[in-house]
């Protein structure tokens, strides 16, 4: 049992100060290329089957077995093909994004009303046009939400990947606990956990502020 | 893997749907399931076959060692999901009656902040100020679901139409009755969701217990990386996501068995 | 027929003619509806909603006859719901005192009087995880009625609503439309056969032709039932179809007043009251009164081959003279028998009729 210890903690933030900030910029790049990533294919994917109950309910239910999943299987699963490093880090993360994203993204689409695709239509845009055009941007607020939910769950994810040699704040957990018993472990272990909430919480806050500014000013509540 | 998905998921489902659901049960979707276990744990059990095991191997390689792990493995995620039902639920309505907004305030809040928490940083904090073993496991992974279902739970109750509760206050309910006859029952399949929800979770997170000496199937996992012998790891790997799988499965089940008719 | 009304209806009627003219259709009306209601008495009923200084309903008394079927009418937010929720306690009076039969409501416990208060809601309230029989066994079953006796009373009732049992009883709501789970309210609420019944804008949620069947349907129940009824709406004209009486309500629940439809159309009481009336009274009025009611001319001064039943309105009359042209008008008793005859100026004449208009039962 080891005590908390607030000077003790401050010091070592002190002293590991770059450590800290280089591993907070490796977190948050694994994270954004991953969404990057998963946005992708899933709003790719998600054009591609919204239309079809079948190519939905697969494109759904596939993505939601991934999710199923335990992270520390599917991580380590991918070892024997990809080795240690950031890559099986980056595509589990991309692979726990998807459901989010393609659910979104196919409801998002659906929600155009009729109406609006009939007047489209109507106007004489082609069938690409008017998912492209119309529809995109109308489902667009639901999309950046399935991003939001996909950032908050990879944010925490990608903690775990630093077993499998992965980037990011996982490393200072891990670190806590391999130097279990002397008087670092808590301050590891603690400064991890505390920066991966903290980094969910920037991160949410600054999807609330993508959502304002790329939603169209006609859509803003 | 977080609530928040698999929250919506559940929830978001459409009461036209979920009729066409009930009209068929055993949908290719549902007996995809279990058949495709199924032939993955033939797949994986024929790929062992035909190596060759060595000694170090032939250590966790062998059904006496697996289903120890399997059973530790669903020890913790049962012990921990029966806990949460019992004291979630009940927390979930007395939160729910409380019409202090702070107190919900709070619990909500509480709610999110604890979903930003990773598993493993909480349950290795937790071994490190408490000590390694089962119970610390035990707590984290309850600690970890208690917030989705309580919060399931106050989103269950709170959905329901008022106007069906007042008619059922005006009818002469107390409100005890009212609660039992009337809101729980419209609040199960909510309830449920996030039951289902926090068992897979439980699963996932019984995974990460193998780094405080919690046992489990995610032992397989750490040691097969460790001593270089990837069919352990992937043994490991497949058992545990199998059963993550077939535990969604039988509780998306019990899901629409529970649910109530005509909602 | 008395006197006094073969004179004045003669002469006014007629200009003069004679009075074997003077004829009144021969329809029996009954006056005194068969009750089963209770007498309700609300007196200087306050309700201030927590710290606001500004009551919700200020000193609010009214006396409900047994039977009646009284009409609270108003603008949204007047306080008019809020004050029938304190008759079954769902909204608990600050100050005053409200009687069921005699009885202190708030004495009692709210859980019981409420099994014996009917109460329906705009929203219905149908409980989507019970079957439409389980619905309206809520109340009986509370009571503790035995399964046989609620299974008949549940027939019993789909069968008043126009349901037929066989078909609706193991239905859930959502597989009804809305009129449907309408009727499935009313039933519910008569489960327990309560003597009174409170009913907030039930039918406002219903497209105007469902509603008017609904309305239509709601006054013949009553008049078999005979329930003591507090209906709440924001719709003048469903305040002068169905009720007994109708209390005319402004903010915090004043009773601009409070008299019978036809009293209330002939004569408002202020500016309030006649700018909520609006535009058409006279018409209004006219749709009250049945042809039975009226003084009509003779049988043999019908022309054409128009007519109407005697169980028609003054107002459908107008709208056939309109129509046809004619100058008087056939009606026909309910064998079909043309037994009087009615003109612009009979009908004029009745709006006029300060003592007689819209009254029943005069001849009878």
């Amino acid at each position: 049992m080891t005590g908390f210890d607030l000077p003790g903690l401050l010091a070592f933030w002190g002293k590991r100060y770059d450590d800290i900030l280089q591993l907070v910029g490796q977190h948050l790049l694994v994270v954004a290329v991953a969404l990057l990533l998963a946005t992708a294919i899933g709003v790719g994917v998600g054009l591609l089957v919204w239309n079809s109950p079948v190519g939905r309910s697969l494109a759904v239910t596939s993505a939601a077995v991934i999710l199923t999943i335990p992270s520390l299987a599917l991580l380590a699963a991918m070892i024997p093909l990809f080795g240690l490093g950031w890559v099986p880090t980056l595509i589990g993360l991309t692979l726990y994004s998807l459901l989010p994203i393609i659910r979104n993204t196919v409801v998002g689409l659906r929600e155009v009303s009729p109406a609006i695709m009939e007047a489209a239509t109507g106007m004489g845009l082609s069938r690409g046009a008017v998912l492209l055009r119309i529809q995109l941007p109308m489902a667009w607020p639901v999309i950046v939400t399935g991003v939001r939910v996909a950032a908050q769950l990879t944010i925490g994810i990608a903690a775990i990947g630093a077993y499998v040699g992965g980037p990011g704040l996982g490393q200072m957990i891990f670190q806590g606990l391999s130097s279990l018993g002397s008087k670092n472990a808590l301050n590891y272990a603690l400064t991890g956990t505390l920066g991966v909430i903290v980094l969910a919480l920037i991160v949410d806050g600054l999807f609330t502020l993508i959502t304002k500014t790329t939603t169209s000013k006609g859509l803003r509540a | 893997m977080t609530f928040e998905a698999v929250i919506e998921r559940d929830v978001s489902v459409a009461p036209a749907e979920l009729g066409v659901r009930r009209a068929r049960f055993w949908t290719l979707r549902r007996i995809a399931t279990p058949i495709v276990i199924v032939l993955v744990l033939l797949a994986l059990f024929l790929w062992i076959q035909t190596l060759e095991i060595d000694s170090i191997m032939a250590r966790t390689l062998n059904a006496d060692y697996i289903l120890l792990r399997t059973r530790e493995h669903l020890e913790l995620t049962f012990i921990a999901s029966a806990l949460v039902a019992v004291l979630a639920i009940p927390a979930g309505i007395v939160a729910s009656r409380t019409t202090s907004r702070l107190l919900r305030g709070t619990i909500l809040t509480i709610a999110n902040i604890g979903q930003a928490t990773p598993a493993i940083g909480f349950i290795i904090l937790l071994a490190i100020i408490w000590q390694i073993g089962f119970q610390t496991a035990l707590i984290a992974l309850v600690a970890y679901s208690f917030l989705p279902v309580l919060r399931n739970t106050m989103v269950g109750l709170s959905q329901i139409d008022p106007s069906v509760t007042e008619s059922a206050r005006g009818m002469g309910m107390t409100p005890g009755q009212v609660l039992r006859r009337i809101e729980l029952p419209l609040a199960v399949p909510v309830i449920l969701a996030g039951l289902r929800t926090s068992l897979v979770f439980c699963v996932g997170v019984a995974t990460v217990a193998t780094f405080i000496d919690a046992g489990g199937l995610g032992d397989m996992i750490v040691n097969g990386l460790k001593l270089q012998r990837f069919p352990v790891l992937i043994t490991g790997a497949v058992l545990v996501s199998c059963i993550a799988l077939l535990i969604d499965w039988l509780a998306s089940i019990a899901e629409d068995l529970l649910r109530p008719k005509g909602v | 027929m008395t006197d006094s009304t073969a004179d004045t209806g003669a002469s006014r009627v007629l200009g003069g003619r004679p009075t074997e003219a003077t004829i009144r259709t021969t329809t029996t009306i009954t006056t005194v509806k068969n009750t089963s209601g209770a007498h309700i008495e609300l007196k200087n009923v306050n309700k201030v909603y927590g710290e606001q200084t500004v009551p919700a309903v200020e000193n609010f008394s009214m006396d409900v006859e047994p039977g009646e079927l009284i009409m609270f009418v108003g603008p949204s937010g007047c306080g008019k719901t809020t004050t029938m929720k304190m008759i079954n306690r769902i909204i608990e009076p600050t100050s005053g005192s409200i009687t069921v039969d005699g009885r202190d409501v708030l004495s009692l416990n709210p859980n019981e009087l409420r099994r014996h208060i009917g109460y329906v809601i705009q929203q219905i309230g149908l409980f989507p995880h019970m079957t439409i029989a389980e619905n309206i066994s809520v109340v009986p079953k509370l009571l503790g009625w035995s399964k046989e006796k609620t299974r008949n009373r549940v027939d019993e009732l789909l069968s008043v609503v126009q349901l037929d049992p066989k078909t609706f009883a193991g239905r859930y709501p959502k597989q009804l439309s809305g009129g449907q789970q309408q009727r499935v309210g009313v039933a519910r609420a008569l489960a327990a056969d309560p003597p009174v019944m409170l009913m907030d804008e039930p039918f406002g949620a219903t497209d105007p032709i469902t509603r008017e069947k609904l309305q239509v349907e709601f006054l013949r129940l009553q008049e078999s039932i005979g329930k003591t009824i507090i209906f709440v709406t924001h719709d003048f004209d469903e305040a002068v179809r169905l009720g007994d009486r109708i209390a005319v309500l402004s903010d915090r629940s004043k009773i601009e007043q409070f008299d019978t439809p036809a009293n209330i159309l002939r004569a408002p009481a202020n500016d309030y009251v006649a700018s909520f009336i609006g535009h058409g009274a006279a018409l209004k009025r006219l749709a009250l009164i049945p042809l039975y009611d009226a003084l009509l001319g003779r049988a043999t001064d019908a022309r054409g081959t128009a007519s109407l039943s005697e169980t028609d309105s003054l107002r459908d009359a107008l709208d056939l003279l309109v129509l046809t042209g004619l100058p008087a008008i056939g009606v026909t008793d309910a064998s079909g028998k043309v037994v009087a005859s009615v003109t612009v100026d009979q009908i004029s004449a009745e709006l006029g009729d300060d003592a007689g208009a819209g009254a029943p039962g005069v001849l009878s």
